[in-house]
């Protein structure tokens, strides 16, 4: 049922005593629900999740793109496909673009649009700064992939951007190249939108969960995004902090990096490691709150082992924190650091088990439906097994000094990053497709589009397991066909091209469905948690009708099982609400969207060199910002059809 | 809700251990036993299958030449052991429940409500204790190995010879501190390392620009040459031998084509080698007659960028074909040589390379004393031939793109030309080039070059 909702109050509160004032054009608050206007200055953190998804999808087949064109290059020995230079740029911006584009934008898709539901709140607790995070992370995403269409060229430095390589001395060698200063100022702008966003979820979920709504009872997808948020919080200071670094080593001359000056280029690999490996469990998290949210639904039972699932997350993401220096085993650190990163990095296998243990005994004894999201789920648990035992391999640092920097790694990574990152974002799209646009994905093109995915996800990096034991390094642009190579290559390239295919399906699927696909009631998989109570599919703005109030681990399970006591709850709930006032929502604002185009502005002139017009993008956010402190938070109420809401 | 393994007999006479039957448990055994044979197998896998190359190419990992890369792969193999049967037992426990307990019908997708249990504390809680003992095991010899491959071993330190090794954009450059010579200072090569067989090899490594990372995969794993960090490693090559390395940590445009060579002489030969290392340059008097007449002009075209540069006859025997270049060649033209001598020093390539004893003195670049006895050019990425040769000179940005020899070194005040002088405002060559190298130019650089033994 659509709420049939009436907003008789715009623009400050029912209950303020002052007569309503005269706002200059300047801070009164946009009203527009749909157009591009309600896109613009929206604060529902539904629209905010799905902009963060459709932006995150579309770099998704960015990198992916450059992913089949660096696959073309290495079909075959001494290829001429494209130039060492144009290969150097696509590996860096593949990497670039699918960890901070496209894997963490649809993870923030996801706490955006489904932990509000999951813990019964009507939004987050800071929407305009949720707009602004989205905003802030466009205009990061813009500024790390402009260099494609400026002479500079993209960034060519590899994600991890390793000192001295990319100070002055040795990427601008002749003359100006900004393609490093690109990729400095975007992460440092996809950073102020992580940390922004991180701090709006933790509040969000410690002060605005429903009533009942316990700690140990939240949806472990809501548990990952709160360990999550944290990471985020806690390990991108350490990047910003190199960041800045490394922008005064171009910019102004300063030398922690630069060696002639006395820099330390060790420095930089410290600070970016530490924030680089809780990076890696910023990426695979919320992955595991997806599956974890999948396979208890899916098989019809609650998640075995929930208190264990929760807390090997949460050690997962303290032990995160002392395990960087595994991507340093090869750079001379000594024996005794190097042991006990090996054995922390060993440590933190425990907890990972665990999690994979508890999955399969929530399997154990279920009822299990093999729909379309719990392929992708099973389809996680195997391919993120893998990962983990080829992550354990190179805990061992004596073995890692032959595996570090081959295509072992490449092996590894893409095993839990798209085996287990990927398919589990995967999954949750089928999962809750039904609920964002109120369609059912076909059952027949689901699985068909999993198993090309899978099988040319497997085709594509076994083989890289074999190529980096025989000695390939990785970030090649070419080799020599007497290595022993040419197989596991080609191989790995038509894999690419069959994964390729299957995205294709995948998102040919999704974009059938969301025009002509089934109709679907709520609660298409009779579902256990607090999302699928919403009044209809789509959600209305408000959410629920009635706030709920949980009992029991599992809400919706349990509301299901207790109709009436719930519909009576509810009812005296919703004549309380009524009596307070109504529905209290958030009113939209174009402030943050002002904000981060400050940033943008900034940003390119800076990267440029232009300070004046680095200046005045700083006085446009700075701007943006006061204003939206000036306007006030705003806010409205509105009020259900008394006939219509006890209808569903 | 917690539920303390119950035991419950079912109506067909199987015991219910928490959710697990026993002729699973029993079924997980076998699948056990069955794993462990699979796994006890797998070295011999690996170790090749007829033409299958997968893990025995020249920079294979499994077959190890030396005490420290075989110390790495055995860890690497107890980690395959442990993670392998760990592998096998969840793996066929999550196929077994996916399979038993899969609904089987559409109709009854809905229709049966499982129990609904929250777990079982004492499952959980074994499991992590099983999780911590597996790493155990690879955990000692972890530590066993980090140590051992971190330095020579105190009872062989006397032994050791020492080497540096240092990375630039893209090439190696290698010095013996032990090998001085008169009025030169320390021997130094590029791009290949003779180092004495059956002795273990303390290598210190330095860059000077950027981090590179020395890894002869067959001998020992890698260590990265930092900026202002003194790190090295150590390795020993059991038997005489030859063997490729490549740089693995990436270093810019060119990373993928830095590569070189390490070659093992047993205690004599390295004697000879060095001694014969430390003599200058060798000088073909003009009108001599050596080694026969002068052979007739090689074919050359320029087969273009990435094209390769190995041959099927030099793998088969690579340390053969290394000692083979020791020899003078036959039919040199003494007339060639000479003229080719001139032009490397009309073209300025002697203000960055040095060819002790003749007019070559710079330091930039690769030491080209003794280029005519290496098997490899342009750092170990092409094989020492004519052909190879004559390409690397006179296309050297088709073979290694930005290398400094093409684009010029940036300098504090301006730019050194290369074969092109860059503009440093607009970081495009200027049109006319600076250097140009013609056929006839090439053939008698190369004829010069190759007669340096």
């Amino acid at each position: 049922m659509s709420a049939h909702a009436k907003t008789d109050f715009v623009g400050h509160d029912t209950h303020a005593a002052a007569p309503v004032e005269k706002r200059s054009w300047l801070l009164t608050r946009p009203t527009a629900k749909t157009g591009l206007v309600s896109w613009l200055t929206t604060v529902d953190h539904k629209k905010i999740g799905l902009l963060y998804g459709i932006s995150a999808l579309f770099f998704f087949l960015v990198g992916g793109f450059e992913a089949l064109l660096i696959r073309i290059q290495l079909a075959v020995p001494n290829n001429t496909f494209i130039s060492h230079q144009l290969y150097n740029e696509l590996f860096t911006m593949h990497a670039t673009t699918m960890i901070f584009l496209a894997v963490m934008p649809l993870s923030a898709a996801f706490f955006n649009y489904m932990m509000p539901l999951q813990i019964g709140a009507r939004d987050v607790a800071f929407p305009r700064l949720n707009g602004f995070a989205f905003w802030v992370f466009l205009a990061g995403a813009i500024v790390l992939n402009i260099g494609w269409f400026v002479k500079s060229g993209a960034p060519d430095a590899g994600w991890f951007g390793y000192a001295p390589l990319t100070s002055t001395a040795y990427s601008n060698q002749f003359a100006g190249d900004m393609s490093t200063d690109l990729w400095v100022m975007g992460l440092q702008i996809l950073g102020v939108s992580s940390v922004v966003g991180s701090l709006n979820f933790i509040v969000t979920i410690i002060n605005m969960r429903a009533p009942g709504m316990t700690m140990m009872r939240l949806p472990v997808f809501t548990w990952m995004t709160l360990v999550t948020a944290f990471l985020i919080i806690l390990s991108f200071p350490a990047i910003t902090i190199a960041l800045v670094e490394l922008m005064m080593d171009r910019s102004f001359g300063t030398s922690f990096f630069d060696v002639s000056g006395g820099g330390l280029p060790i420095l930089w690999q410290h600070l970016f490691w530490i924030f680089g490996h809780p990076e890696v469990y910023i990426l695979i998290l919320p992955a595991m709150g997806i599956v974890s949210e999948i396979l208890p639904t899916f098989a019809r039972k609650p998640l075995f082992g929930y208190p264990i699932i929760v807390f090997s997350g949460a050690t997962i993401g303290f032990l995160g924190f002392g395990v960087w220096s595994h991507h340093m085993f090869t750079t001379g650190m000594g024996t005794v650091a190097t042991a006990a990163f090996s054995l922390l990095t060993m440590a933190i296998a425990v907890p990972t088990g665990v999690k994979m243990f508890n999955w399969i005994g929530t399997l154990w004894g279920g009822h299990l439906q093999m729909r379309t999201p719990m392929m992708f789920a099973l389809g996680f648990m195997w391919m993120f097994m893998m990962g983990g035992f080829s992550g354990v391999m190179h805990s061992a640092a004596p073995a890692d000094a032959q595996q570090q920097d081959s295509y072992f790694v490449v092996a590894h990574f893409h095993y839990v990053l798209i085996g287990g990152s990927i398919f589990a974002l995967l999954a949750g799209i089928h999962y809750w497709f039904p609920l964002i646009f109120g369609r059912k994905v076909s059952e027949f093109w689901g699985k068909l589009s999993f198993w090309v995915i899978f099988i040319g996800f497997n085709v594509t990096f076994f083989p890289m397991h074999f190529l980096g034991l025989n000695g390939m390094p990785r970030r090649t642009a070419v080799y020599d066909g007497n290595m022993g190579w040419n197989d596991a290559n080609l191989i790995a390239t038509v894999g690419a091209l069959v994964l390729g295919v299957g995205i294709a399906i995948y998102f040919g699927v999704m974009i059938y469905t969301y025009f002509k696909g089934e109709k679907t009631t709520h609660d298409e998989w009779d579902a256990r948690t607090l999302e699928w109570t919403v009044p209809s599919t789509p959600p209305p703005e408000h959410n629920f009708d009635v706030i709920p109030t949980v009992h029991a681990r599992d809400a919706f399970w349990y509301e299901k099982t207790h109709k009436a006591e719930i519909e009576k709850e509810k009812a005296e709930h919703a004549k309380a609400e009524q009596d307070h006032g109504g529905i209290h929502m958030p009113s939209q604002s174009w402030f943050p969207i002002v904000a981060a185009t400050g940033l943008l502005i900034g940003a390119i002139f800076f990267v440029n060199h232009i300070m004046i017009g680095a200046i005045a993008g700083g006085a446009i956010m700075f701007l943006g910002v006061y204003l939206w402190a000036v306007e006030g938070p705003g806010g409205y109420h509105i009020h259900l059809d008394d006939k219509n809401h006890d209808k569903h | 809700m917690v539920q303390y393994l119950p035991v419950t007999r079912l109506t067909n006479g199987t015991y219910l251990l928490g959710q697990m039957t026993l002729p699973s448990i029993f079924r997980s055994l076998k699948t056990r036993a069955l794993s462990c044979a699979a796994v006890a197998a797998m070295p011999l896998f690996l170790g090749g299958w007829g033409n299958w190359n997968w893990l025995t190419g020249p920079q294979s990992t499994f077959d190890t030449k030396g005490p420290v890369a075989e110390s790495q792969l055995d860890v690497f193999y107890v980690t395959l052991w442990v993670t392998g049967i760990t592998f096998v037992i969840v793996a066929g426990i999550l196929a077994y429940a996916t399979f038993k307990f899969r609904a089987r019908k559409t109709d009854d997708l809905k229709a049966v409500i499982p129990h609904q249990g929250h777990g079982n504390p004492l499952i959980e809680l074994g499991l992590i204790g099983l999780s911590v003992l597996a790493l155990v095991f690879i955990a000692v010899p972890t530590l066993r190995a980090i140590w051992y491959t971190y330095d020579v071993p105190a009872e062989e330190k006397a032994s050791a010879y020492e080497v540096n090794a240092i990375g630039l954009q893209w090439w190696f450059k290698f010095e013996y501190p032990a090998e001085q010579i008169d009025g030169a200072g320390t021997l130094v090569t590029g791009n290949e390392l003779v180092i004495p067989a059956g002795r273990p090899v303390r290598i210190n490594l330095r860059t000077s620009d950027v981090i590179h990372s020395f890894w002869v995969p067959k001998l020992a794993g890698k260590v990265d040459m930092i900026p202002n960090r003194g790190n090295h490693l150590w390795l020993k090559a059991d038997e005489p031998g030859y063997f490729w390395g490549q740089c693995a940590e990436y270093c810019g445009e060119s990373h993928a084509v830095m590569r070189f060579r390490v070659i093992a002489l047993n205690e004599t030969d390295f004697a000879a080698w060095v001694a014969h290392q430390k003599t200058p340059a060798r000088t073909v008097a003009p009108y001599s007659v050596l080694n026969g007449a002068p052979a007739a002009p090689y074919e050359f075209n320029n087969p273009g960028r990435n094209a390769p540069g190995y041959s099927a006859d030099f793998d088969k025997a690579p340390f053969a074909a290394w000692q083979a270049k020791q020899e003078i060649d036959a039919g040199e033209d003494p007339a060639l040589i000479a003229q080719g001598r001139q032009i490397f020093q009309q073209k300025t390539c002697t203000s960055c390379h040095a060819v002790r004893g003749h007019e070559g003195a710079g330091v930039t670049a690769p030491d080209l004393t003794h280029i005519g006895s290496r098997t490899t050019i342009a750092a170990g990425l092409l094989e020492n031939t004519k052909q190879n040769l004559h390409r690397w000179i006179a296309h050297p940005n088709e073979v290694k793109p930005g290398n400094k020899m093409y684009v010029g070194v940036p300098l504090q005040s301006g730019v050194m030309a290369g074969y092109v002088k860059i503009d440093p405002a607009t970081g495009k060559p200027e049109e006319t080039p600076h250097i140009t190298v013609s056929d006839a130019e090439a053939r008698a650089l190369v004829a010069y070059l190759h007669s340096l033994k």
